[in-house]
């Protein structure tokens, strides 16, 4: 299938300048130019675990407090600047249209995915700094651990994929989805262990996607005392009519994208 | 070939729309040179961004048998926050070409030595101009879409662009916009006027500069 390998070819090209061009346009080439964009995601975790360690001691449900905070706080920024990255991002590179081989969803695939990367990174950093100090343990089982980090980033893309399209279709939505992140705080999973919730709350939070890809990362991590609580399914059922949703609206916002 | 078939483009006008194209008509075979002629606003820019894809037609169709260029103008197709440099290397990867190529390329054609390496949005429109044909040029296309640029710059960068465009290239088929009828008379052998909303196609393109001087 010549045409298959050919299309194959062009995709990844397009997505390999386009990720280029991003980097450049956003962290320049000085200094340590691209590593920047795990720079923010540090930092926070690292203060808010530090925090926690000062506030509450070492340990939390019987596990490391900073690994336990990291673990958490880092998929949760990950989301947070992943959906503010996708607001008006049609818009903001509609001089990318005046070339036919690329498609608005790679506009959004190029976002996403450097923040992925970058957020992927910062976690490996810290997890192998505080590894050196005894503070994060040996992962339990890797595969959980890149498992979980797939149906957060599943997740994350659905979400994105529609948030893009439906923050150039109303001003409004513009401005109030940003703020609307940090209703995701409580349902990300991200400072808590479903297992040690109320049976009520329990319920509830499993409703929420990314909270059962943070606790397949967390039983990747921490092992079987933390008592992970997921689902293989749900997840997906989720995330797979999201991402439909999002091309179709993909689809219907650029047929109207005015181009200047 | 392009072939536009009944196309129709409106944009938000306050609480309306304002429909720009009414059902355009228009064939373009290989290695014709069509003028686009038009009053400010008539809707020329409108159609040359639907023939190149930058914007989609709220109905009708556009047939591409041939490669068609993106629309060379003063924006469009570069970013503004990049050195001249750095959007000749993102052109050649996304329409992979070699870099090296286009790097010498769009030195020699442009002449702007050190300012390639500032971003282009410190460039007055005739620098602006030369990026833009000199990175098109520098990727073959059967078809140019040319809107207004023709005419910017000084003479040394408009006998470039007749040397390239209309001698080595004399071949391709171009899509020009202009309101030089000077440019017209000498290089297009068709005239599209566009009135209202509609194209109206002259065979002969002196015809077609008297039709649209007494609109």
């Amino acid at each position: 299938m010549p045409s298959l390998r050919k299309g194959w070819n062009i995709q990844t090209r397009v997505i390999g300048a386009l990720m280029i061009r991003e980097l450049t346009t956003r962290f320049g080439r000085e200094n340590i130019g691209f590593l920047w964009v795990m720079v923010e995601p540090l930092l926070f975790a690292v203060l808010v675990g530090l925090l926690w360690r000062a506030m509450k001691g070492p340990l939390e449900y019987g596990v490391d407090i900073i690994a336990f905070v990291v673990t958490g706080y880092i998929p949760l920024v990950f989301f947070r600047s992943s959906v503010s990255r996708a607001v008006s991002s049609f818009t903001a590179n509609g001089s990318l249209m005046y070339h036919r081989q690329i498609k608005v969803l790679d506009l959004i695939l190029v976002r996403f995915l450097i923040e992925l990367i970058g957020h992927m990174m910062a976690y490996l950093v810290i997890a192998l700094a505080l590894g050196a100090f005894g503070l994060f343990p040996r992962p339990h089982d890797l595969g959980f651990l890149l498992l979980g980090w797939a149906y957060y980033g599943l997740f994350t893309f659905a979400i994105t994929l529609v948030i893009a399209p439906l923050s150039e279709m109303s001003d409004v939505l513009e401005k109030v989805i940003p703020v609307t992140t940090y209703l995701m705080v409580p349902f990300s999973g991200a400072f808590y262990l479903v297992s040690a919730l109320y049976p009520d709350a329990a319920a509830v939070v499993l409703y929420s996607p990314p909270v059962h890809g943070m606790e397949m990362m967390r039983y990747g991590v921490f092992g079987p005392s933390i008592d992970p609580r997921y689902d293989y399914l749900y997840p997906l059922q989720f995330s797979l009519p999201c991402i439909t949703l999002g091309l179709l609206l993909c689809r219907l916002v650029r047929r109207r994208l005015v181009v200047e | 070939m392009i072939i536009c078939e009944n196309i129709r483009k409106s944009y938000r006008a306050g609480h309306g729309r304002r429909e720009v194209l009414k059902g355009i008509n228009l064939t373009v075979a290989k290695g014709e040179r069509v003028a686009l002629l038009g009053r400010n606003g008539a809707g020329k820019s409108t159609l040359i961004k639907q023939i190149g894809g930058v914007e989609l037609p709220d109905s009708g169709r556009i047939v591409r048998g041939m490669s068609t260029s993106w629309p060379i103008g003063f924006n469009g197709g570069f970013q503004g926050s990049l050195t001249g440099y750095d959007n000749a290397r993102f052109i050649a990867r996304i329409y992979g070409r070699s870099y090296a190529d286009m790097r010498e390329f769009v030195e020699d054609f442009t002449e702007l030595g050190g300012s390639l390496k500032m971003p282009v949005k410190t460039y007055s429109s005739g620098m602006r101009a030369r990026l833009a044909f000199a990175l098109s040029l520098a990727i073959e296309f059967d078809c140019y879409l040319i809107d207004e640029v023709i005419l910017v710059g000084d003479q040394n960068f408009q006998r470039k662009c007749h040397a390239e465009l209309f001698e080595k290239r004399a071949d391709r088929a171009m899509i020009i916009a202009s309101h030089d009828m000077h440019t017209i008379r000498d290089t297009c052998n068709r005239g599209v006027i566009i009135h209202d909303g509609v194209a109206t196609v002259h065979s002969d393109v002196v015809e077609a500069i008297a039709v649209y001087e007494s609109l």
